[in-house]
């Protein structure tokens, strides 16, 4: 179980000093009181470590829209207030709205270069950077952020929680043999274009993998990379994961598909939208341990079967010191699409 | 008395002719083959075989299988859109080189294509689709033609160098046009939608989108073929041509609506695909020579074959697709420099 | 059957020429002289109707035989292919040339006497040729009325004295109203009937050639002292030639 900590941690006295994901050493004389996020998933984050939404002064507008379209806008409805143009989807930023929010600290990618960052430190603002990719790469950077929010004690609340359901996922995943494993296909984005990534530094994969599973997309080169329905065809994948990613992305643009309809996938009805949470269960966040347990559950429910609706109420009292109702879980579930999806009745409220 | 230095010319439809063209279409017709039987699902050539001619025998069947699928709903529309655009753009820049008397323009040169994206940009900004997207390209295409005609337009003479030029600063002000409306498009909806079209690529190609592009690509190919000798008489002085009988200003403009819709349409279904109009009708020429009543019938199966070819490279070479235009400036760029030497060659020479 | 009524040309506050009037009908040849810069061009693009009148009017067959100066120096095509396109008129927009094109094609070569340069590709061969390829041409065209733009400036002596056995030929038929502008006067003798000189300053004389081609008449015109001169015709006969006074050497 997870305890919430409200009170402020004192430590007035000592500067907060860390190294972030770009091997720059970050200074803050106090913990930071504004923070701002050009990366998408760290909005939330902030949320979470902090209990609350005044720390936050700005976020990515796809972050936005997550809050926009989930249980986190009603969790904390004042989060849709907060500034959302210090920055254009892509990453790069727009300094006078960012300087316009009086941060003390600004999170931003290191995987993108200097020019995403150089402009930054240039307007005299305080920067640490993150790196996306890997399951120990986001426990990192969210100790450092809750080192910089002056909550350490928040993130090892988070990442032992972390630390724990992966080993127990890995244990039991690790004796399932090869030809028990799933060939599973994350498409990025389906609505226009088709894309999916390959093995390298691709969080669903890594995700995919922990419970048992097998990246269908792995010999494709980098990330984001359009594919053809063909190619689909091809990989013929036991299971299709859609991501949360494009609101109006649905199941049925898989059974509608003359050629991805006819996969395996689909002929087994294993085709399931990626739930949205406090924030996205593709991407890793503070909520990711919820949605390995979905997809174990999913992906092998002969070896697991948490109680996922449990442990979501659990999950979002510790996290956001907030009450998860049935109707809540249902929509971050998408019940209403995919309740009819192979092995998702396990997921209906008793 | 005079001088016989002058060498023979090759004329009409001798039997080398016609054994030329016997070539070029039995190359169509193997490039179309082996696209149908190309990509990343394998298909065997006698099943293919008997797929295509289970359809042809009864069109109307429900295909079932993924493999019948593949070849008839997925490979079948994109080699024949491919062949199709192939001729239209490979003749439209035929066409555009005997009006203008030069060797070096095509519907890019002029700005023509670039018209034309903004025409379709600026329908999907707005939602639509399908015949309006079409329409538009067409409309913003044929304005591109006419502004350069009118830039280029001094005390009534139209240098062709001022054409060129011309089409170069139209060109670049629907680029930036295309670049706003990109600027302030949707990122979530309409902007993907907009950069992924704009790259050029078949493989959004179904029967319904080749439905769409059959009429305006066969008009305007049937136009500029039954103007195939006339293009022969544009070709002169105005005032030599007009002796003839000829209406150039009005001819030249029936040309021109028939090269904009053939660009139009090829950009609407497919994007900016660049180098066909400049460099198939030189291979055409050294093959059949200059008169337009065997050269646009060549330049048509030589293109059609080719873009089938190139189509085929960019979807089967890498497991991600190849945007179109990288290849075709890939190779078209070397070969368009060295026809650019021969020709300063021949006309230093002359 | 060609020719101007009161037609004026201006370009800007410049008049070119004004007040002129003539008629070639079919059987008579008209040579046209004046010295350069003075609007014979202009004059001939009049009468073909590429030169907007400012004044007067026009009167033409809807379709000319028109023998440019140089005509697509570019093309690759065969000398029957240029001449085919005399055609054109008959065709319409969409018409391709018939074997019946091509016949009347080739007897037009065949009346310039220069079937040779049939299968000949045009950019290839030398001016000559090329005169009597675009000579063809407007013979294919079917028109009554020839209009040729300084048919023998860019041609050799050789090559001259064969336009002009052409010209004059042409002219012996009586079946076509000719035109043809000129620099050398002789010319006017060799192949027309009557001649039109656009005198310096404006104003313009016209009549046969027996009263047009005299001294006087000349050295106002260029501006030097034109004098007859008898030579030696090929057959032995005697010719008059009307020369400059700068022309040959003193005579011992």
């Amino acid at each position: 179980m997870l305890a919430a900590t409200c009170a402020a941690t004192a430590s007035f006295a000592d500067p907060i000093t860390f190294t972030d994901q770009g091997g720059r050493t970050v200074t803050l004389a106090e913990p930071a009181d504004r923070i701002a996020s050009i990366p998408i998933p760290v909005a939330s984050t902030i949320i979470a470590i902090d209990g609350g939404t005044s720390k936050l002064v700005g976020m990515n507008p796809t972050a936005k829209s997550a809050i926009v379209e989930g249980v986190m806008g009603t969790m904390f409805p004042e989060a849709k207030e907060i500034p959302s143009d210090i920055t254009a989807p892509n990453f790069i930023p727009n300094i006078e709205e960012l300087a316009a929010t009086n941060p003390d600290l600004v999170i931003q990618w290191a995987d993108y270069g200097s020019d995403m960052v150089d402009p930054i430190t240039n307007a005299g603002l305080n920067v640490a950077l993150i790196s996306y990719g890997t399951e120990d790469k986001t426990r990192y950077y969210q100790e450092m952020v809750a080192k910089a929010l002056g909550k350490p004690e928040r993130a090892a609340e988070i990442n032992g929680w972390r630390d724990a359901v992966a080993k127990e996922l890995a244990e039991k995943a690790n004796a399932i043999p090869v030809e028990a494993r799933p060939k599973v296909l994350y498409l990025g984005r389906a609505l226009s274009s088709l894309t999916a990534s390959g093995n390298k530094g691709n969080y669903n994969g890594w995700q995919i993998e922990l419970v048992g599973g097998v990246n269908a997309s792995g010999d494709v080169e980098g990330n984001g990379t359009t594919i053809s329905p063909e190619q689909i065809a091809e990989w013929d994948p036991d299971v299709i994961l859609l991501n949360s990613f494009e609101a109006e992305l649905g199941v049925d643009r898989i059974y509608n598909d003359p050629i991805l309809s006819l996969t395996k996938a689909a002929q087994d009805r294993k085709v399931y939208k990626m739930p949205l949470g406090g924030y996205r269960w593709d991407p890793p966040s503070q909520e990711s341990p919820l949605s390995w347990m979905w997809l174990a559950n999913l992906l092998h429910p002969e070896i697991f079967s948490y109680d996922l609706r449990g442990e979501m109420k659990t999950a979002y009292k510790s996290l956001y010191g907030y009450d998860l109702s049935d109707d809540e879980i249902d929509g971050i579930l998408w019940l209403g699409m995919q309740a009819d999806a192979a092995n998702y009745a396990q997921f209906q409220a008793k | 008395m005079y001088d016989v230095a002058a060498g023979p010319a090759r004329r009409g439809l001798g039997p080398l002719r016609l054994g030329v063209f016997g070539v070029l279409v039995l190359t169509l017709l193997l490039s179309m083959l082996f696209a149908i039987g190309a990509g990343r699902f394998s298909v065997s050539v006698p099943r293919i075989i008997e797929i295509l001619l289970a359809a042809a025998i009864d069109p109307d069947v429900a295909q079932a299988q993924m493999d019948e699928r593949i070849v008839l709903l997925v490979r079948l529309p994109r080699v024949l859109l491919a062949a199709l655009s192939g001729a239209a753009l490979a003749v439209g820049g035929t066409a555009l080189q005997g009006v203008f008397r030069n060797p070096l323009v095509s519907p890019q040169v002029l700005g023509i294509s670039q018209g034309a994206a903004f025409g379709g940009a600026l329908a999907l900004l707005f939602g639509y689709a399908g015949v309006v997207l079409l329409g538009m390209s067409f409309v913003f295409g044929l304005s591109a033609l006419v502004l350069v005609g009118t830039l280029a337009r001094i005390d009534g003479r139209t240098e062709v160098i001022t054409v060129i030029l011309s089409g170069m600063v139209i060109g670049a002000l629907f680029g930036a046009l295309v670049s706003i409306i990109q600027f302030v498009a949707d990122p979530n909806t309409s902007l993907p939608a907009i950069v992924y079209w704009l790259m050029g690529s078949f493989s959004t190609a179904t029967w319904a989108r080749l439905g769409l592009a059959i009429p305006g690509m066969t008009i305007g190919l049937l136009v500029i073929f039954l103007l195939r000798y006339r293009l022969n008489l544009l070709a002169l002085e105005d005032s030599e041509a007009r002796s003839l009988g000829v209406n150039p200003d009005r001819e030249r403009w029936y040309v021109f609506i028939a090269i904009s819709l053939m660009t139009g349409t090829s950009v609407a279904v497919a994007g900016i695909v660049g180098w066909i109009g400049l460099v198939v009708p030189h291979a055409a020429r050294i093959l059949v020579g200059e008169d337009h009543r065997v050269l646009i019938p060549a330049a048509a199966l030589i293109g059609a074959a080719y873009l089938t070819f190139i189509d085929t490279l960019a979807r089967t070479l890498t497991a991600a697709e190849i945007p179109l235009g990288v290849l075709t400036a890939l190779i078209g760029a070397p070969v368009f420099g060295y026809l650019l030497r021969r020709y300063f060659k021949e006309t230093q020479r002359a | 059957m060609i020719g101007l009524e009161n037609a004026a040309v201006r370009f800007g506050s410049r008049t070119l020429f004004r007040n002129i009037t003539f008629d070639v009908p079919v059987g008579r040849s008209l040579a046209i002289l004046g010295p350069n810069g003075r609007g014979k061009t202009t004059l001939l693009r009049s009468v073909l109707g590429f030169q907007p009148l400012a004044e007067g009017r026009r009167h033409a067959p809807p379709v000319t035989g028109y023998v440019p100066q140089h005509g697509m120096s570019q093309a690759k095509l065969s000398g029957l292919d240029v001449v085919i396109m005399g055609r054109a008129v008959r065709l319409g927009l969409f018409g391709q040339p018939s074997a019946e094109d091509r016949e009347a094609a080739q007897s037009a070569l065949v009346q310039v006497g220069a079937c040779s340069l049939a299968e000949l590709r045009y950019d290839r061969m030398s001016g000559g040729q090329r005169q009597m390829v675009l000579i063809a041409r407007a013979l294919a065209t079917g028109s009554q009325a020839l209009v040729f733009d300084e048919p023998t400036s860019a041609l050799d002596l050789g090559n001259q004295a064969r336009t002009l056995a052409l010209l004059d030929g042409l002219r012996m038929r009586r079946e076509f109203a000719i035109i043809f502008t000129t620099h050398d006067p002789n010319h006017a003798l060799a192949a027309a009937d009557d001649v039109l000189m656009m005198m310096p300053g404006g104003g313009e004389m016209h009549g046969p050639v027996a009263e047009m081609i005299e001294p006087d008449k000349l050295s106002e015109l260029y501006g030097v002292r034109m004098g007859w001169v008898e030579v030696n015709g090929p057959t032995g006969e005697v010719r008059r030639a009307i020369l400059p006074s700068f022309a040959g050497i003193q005579a011992a």
